[in-house]
C-alpha cells in the first residue's frame, strides 16, 4: 500500500468516528430527557425536585388504579387516537390512491388543499372548529376533539400513503387483472398489500399526532372528561408527581415494546417470503 | 377505575366507535355536575362525600392555562359547564362582559357564614365563591443570602443579590412589585409610571438568576432568594426538612400581592341547584379542612381554618404577619399592551 493510500484510509477512519460520535451526541441529547424521567419515576419524594432514594412506589400507587383520574384520561385519550388513527387511515388510503391514480378536473386544487391543514397552525384551526361547534350548537365532547383530530391526521395520512405508490404498483395492478383478477379482489390482495408500509406509517404517525395533541383536546373538550396531555397540562402548576413519571414511563415500554414486535413480525415475513422463494417484489419498511 | 377498566374494554371489543358516538350529544342529566379547573387541586374525597350526599356524578375536567377558562366563556362554550374556576383578576372584564350568572347567595349560607369578606370583597361578591388563595411574596435562606435581612421590595435590587434570586414571571406578577417599590399603584395604568417600573426590573433582573422553578432552584441552592407563591414555598420548606434556614421576608410597609382561585357560574349553567349545593359543600368548615391536608394553600375561608388540623395552621410557609397587607391584580383595561411591550422588553433585554 502506498504512503497516500495509507493517508486516505486513516482519514476514512478518522472521518467515520467522528460521524459515529456525532450520531452518539445527537441520540444522546434526544434521549437524556427520556431518560430523566424515567429515572425520576422510581425518586422517593413527593414532589420531583431532587433524588431522594429508590423506591417503586410510584407504580404501585399506578397500578393500583387508585388514581382514577389519571387513568381515565388515559383510557379516553387511547379511545380518541385509536378512532382518529382509524379514520384518518381509511380517508388516507382512498385519498391517497384517488389523488394519485385518477385524473379529474379539481385534482390539483384538492392536492394544494390537502396540506392546508398541515400548514395552518393548529390553534387557528382549534379556535374555528371551537366557533363553528358552538354556531351549530354542537355539544363539545369526545366528538369534537375526535373531528378536531382528524382534521390534522388525514392530511398526514394521505400524503403520507401517497408518497407510497409509483408505478410498480400499476403495473403489478394490470398484471393481477390481466390475470383474471376483479378489480376489489385487485385492489384488496395487490394494491393494499403493496402499499401497507405506507399505511402502517400513515397509522403510527396519526396515532402518535392524536395521543399527544394538547391545543385541539383543550379547546374542543367538553365538560366530562379531559385527555392525559391536558391533565398532566394542568398537573403542572402544582407539581407533577411520581406517577405521572410512572404513567409515561409505561406509555414508553410499551411503545418501545411494540416497535421491536413490528420489526420483529416483519422480519419473520420476510423470511417466510425468501423461504418460499415468492416472486413477487419485497417490500422493505 | 372500573369505568376506566369499562371503556379499556369496550376498545379491545372495537365497540369504541359506538362509545364515542354515544358521548357525542347526549344532554347532561340532572344528576351530573361539571366542573372546569385545575388539576390535582381538590380533594377526591371532597368530591366522593359530595357525590354521596346528593347522589350526582361531579364530572372534572382540567384547565392547562387561566386563559382557557377565559377562551371557554368568552367563545360561548362556558353554558357547557357549571362551575368554571378562575381568578380575582378576571373578574372585572367577566361580569361587565356578562359571562357569568349572579349569584343568589342565601343558597350558600355556608360561605356567607364562613369566608372573609376581606377576599370575598363587595364587587365580585354576587358572582364567585372564593376557594383558596396564594400570596406571592419573598423568601430567603438565611445561610446563604448575602442580605441580614430583605423588609421591601427595593432590597431585591440591591447589588449584593446579583445572582442570587429565583423568581416567577409574567408581566402582572412583577410590574405590580415594581410599582409598589416606586410608590405607584400595583395596577397602575399611566404609562410614565410603568416605564419607570421597567427601569426598575431590569435592575431586578439582573440579579434574577432563573424565573420559574423557584423552589426546585432553592431546594437545590442554586438561589438564596426567591420571590414565589406560598404554595411552592410549603413544598420548599418541606423539603429541606424541619430545621429549614427558610423565612419568609418581614416585610414592613410593602403590600404582596394575593391571588384568589374562585368559582363562578358560566351564563347559562345547565345544573345551577346542584352547583349551589357544591358551593355551599366546599365552604364547610369540616369539609374544607378535610380538604386543607391534602391542599395546604392560603384559604379565605376563617371557620375551616379554625378547624383545620394544627400542622396547617402551623405550616411555616403560611406564618407571617402582614397577611392582610395585600394588593390585587385588577384589569388594566387599555394598559395591558403597554405593560406587554414593555415585558417584551424586559425579557429581551
Amino acid at each position: 500500500m502506498t504512503e497516500q493510500n495509507l493517508k486516505r484510509v486513516r482519514k476514512k477512519r478518522r472521518l467515520a468516528f467522528l460521524a459515529d460520535l456525532y450520531a452518539v451526541l445527537m441520540y444522546t441529547l434526544f434521549y437524556i430527557p427520556v431518560a430523566v424521567m424515567i429515572v425520576f419515576s422510581f425518586n422517593d419524594a413527593k414532589r420531583n425536585y431532587s433524588w431522594e432514594g429508590f423506591t417503586t412506589g410510584w407504580y404501585g400507587k399506578l397500578f393500583s388504579f387508585s388514581n382514577t383520574t389519571l387513568w381515565d384520561a388515559l383510557v379516553y385519550s387511547l379511545i380518541i387516537a385509536v378512532l382518529a388513527t382509524v379514520i384518518s387511515t381509511v380517508i388516507g388510503v382512498l385519498g391517497g390512491i384517488g389523488l394519485k391514480k385518477f385524473e379529474f378536473r379539481t385534482k390539483k386544487f384538492i392536492n394544494m388543499m390537502i396540506y392546508v391543514p398541515i400548514i395552518v397552525p393548529e390553534i387557528v384551526l382549534a379556535v374555528a372548529m371551537l366557533i363553528i361547534f358552538i354556531t351549530v350548537g354542537i355539544k363539545m365532547g369526545m366528538g369534537t376533539i375526535l373531528i378536531g383530530h382528524c382534521t390534522f391526521c388525514i392530511p398526514y395520512a394521505v400524503v403520507t400513503i401517497k408518497g407510497r405508490i409509483s408505478g410498480d404498483n400499476e403495473t403489478l395492478e394490470e398484471a393481477s387483472m390481466d390475470l383474471g383478477a376483479n378489480r376489489i379482489q385487485t385492489f384488496v390482495r395487490v394494491t393494499i398489500p403493496s402499499i401497507m408500509p405506507g399505511i402502517m406509517s400513515a397509522a403510527f404517525l396519526s396515532f402518535t399526532l392524536s395521543i399527544d395533541d394538547v391545543v385541539m383536546s383543550n379547546m374542543l373538550a367538553g365538560a366530562s372528561q379531559s385527555t392525559l396531555p391536558v391533565l398532566i397540562l394542568s398537573l403542572n402548576r402544582t407539581g407533577l408527581s411520581g406517577d405521572v413519571n410512572a404513567l409515561t414511563t409505561v406509555m414508553i415500554v410499551c411503545m418501545v415494546a411494540g416497535l421491536l414486535v413490528q420489526s420483529l413480525i416483519r422480519r419473520l415475513i420476510s423470511k417466510r417470503r425468501a423461504k418460499e422463494g415468492a416472486l413477487l417484489p419485497q417490500e422493505e419498511g | 377505575m372500573k369505568k376506566a377498566m369499562a371503556k379499556g374494554l369496550a376498545l379491545l371489543m372495537g365497540l369504541s366507535v359506538l362509545a364515542g358516538a354515544a358521548s357525542l350529544p347526549v344532554y347532561a342529566e340532572e344528576t351530573e355536575l361539571n366542573i372546569y379547573m385545575w388539576g390535582d387541586y381538590i380533594s377526591d374525597d371532597l368530591i366522593a362525600g359530595f357525590e354521596e350526599a346528593n347522589g350526582c356524578k361531579v364530572n372534572l375536567s382540567f384547565m392547562s392555562d387561566n386563559a382557557d377558562a377565559i377562551n371557554k366563556l368568552t367563545a360561548g362554550a362556558g353554558s357547557d359547564y357549571d362551575l368554571i374556576m378562575t381568578c380575582d383578576a378576571y373578574m372585572e372584564s367577566l361580569i361587565n362582559g356578562g359571562y357569568l350568572e349572579e349569584l343568589d347567595t342565601s343558597k350558600v349560607p355556608n360561605a356567607e357564614a364562613n369566608l372573609n369578606k376581606a377576599y370575598w370583597t363587595d364587587d365580585i361578591h354576587n358572582y364567585c365563591v372564593p376557594y383558596l388563595m396564594n400570596y406571592i411574596y419573598v423568601v430567603y435562606n438565611t445561610e446563604t443570602c448575602p442580605l441580614d435581612e430583605i423588609t421591601c421590595y427595593n432590597d431585591l435590587i440591591k447589588p449584593e443579590l446579583a445572582g442570587q434570586i429565583g423568581s416567577v414571571d409574567g408581566a402582572r406578577n412583577l410590574f405590580p412589585i415594581a410599582l409598589v417599590a416606586l410608590g405607584y399603584d400595583p395596577n397602575s395604568t399611566n404609562e410614565d409610571e410603568i416605564a419607570e417600573a421597567y427601569e426598575w426590573l431590569t435592575k431586578y433582573n439582573e440579579n434574577v438568576v432563573a424565573y420559574g422553578s423557584t423552589e426546585q432552584n432553592m431546594v437545590s441552592g442554586a438561589i438564596s432568594v426567591m420571590f414565589t407563591y406560598d404554595g411552592n414555598t410549603a413544598w420548599a420548606m418541606d423539603q429541606m426538612g424541619e430545621d429549614n434556614p427558610l423565612v419568609i421576608a418581614p416585610f414592613t410597609e410593602d403590600p404582596v400581592q394575593l391571588g384568589i382561585d374562585l368559582y363562578v357560574m358560566p351564563k347559562g349553567a345547565q345544573h345551577q341547584e346542584l352547583a349551589y349545593k357544591f358551593l355551599d359543600y366546599i365552604c364547610d368548615a369540616e369539609v374544607m379542612a378535610a380538604n386543607l391536608v391534602e391542599f395546604p394553600y392560603s384559604c379565605p375561608n376563617d371557620a375551616a381554618i379554625e378547624a383545620a388540623s394544627d400542622e396547617y395552621k402551623n405550616g411555616p410557609a403560611f406564618d407571617f404577619d402582614y397577611k392582610t397587607n395585600i394588593f390585587f391584580q385588577e384589569d388594566v383595561g387599555d394598559a395591558l399592551p403597554v405593560y406587554d411591550q414593555y415585558y417584551q422588553m424586559l425579557k429581551v433585554g
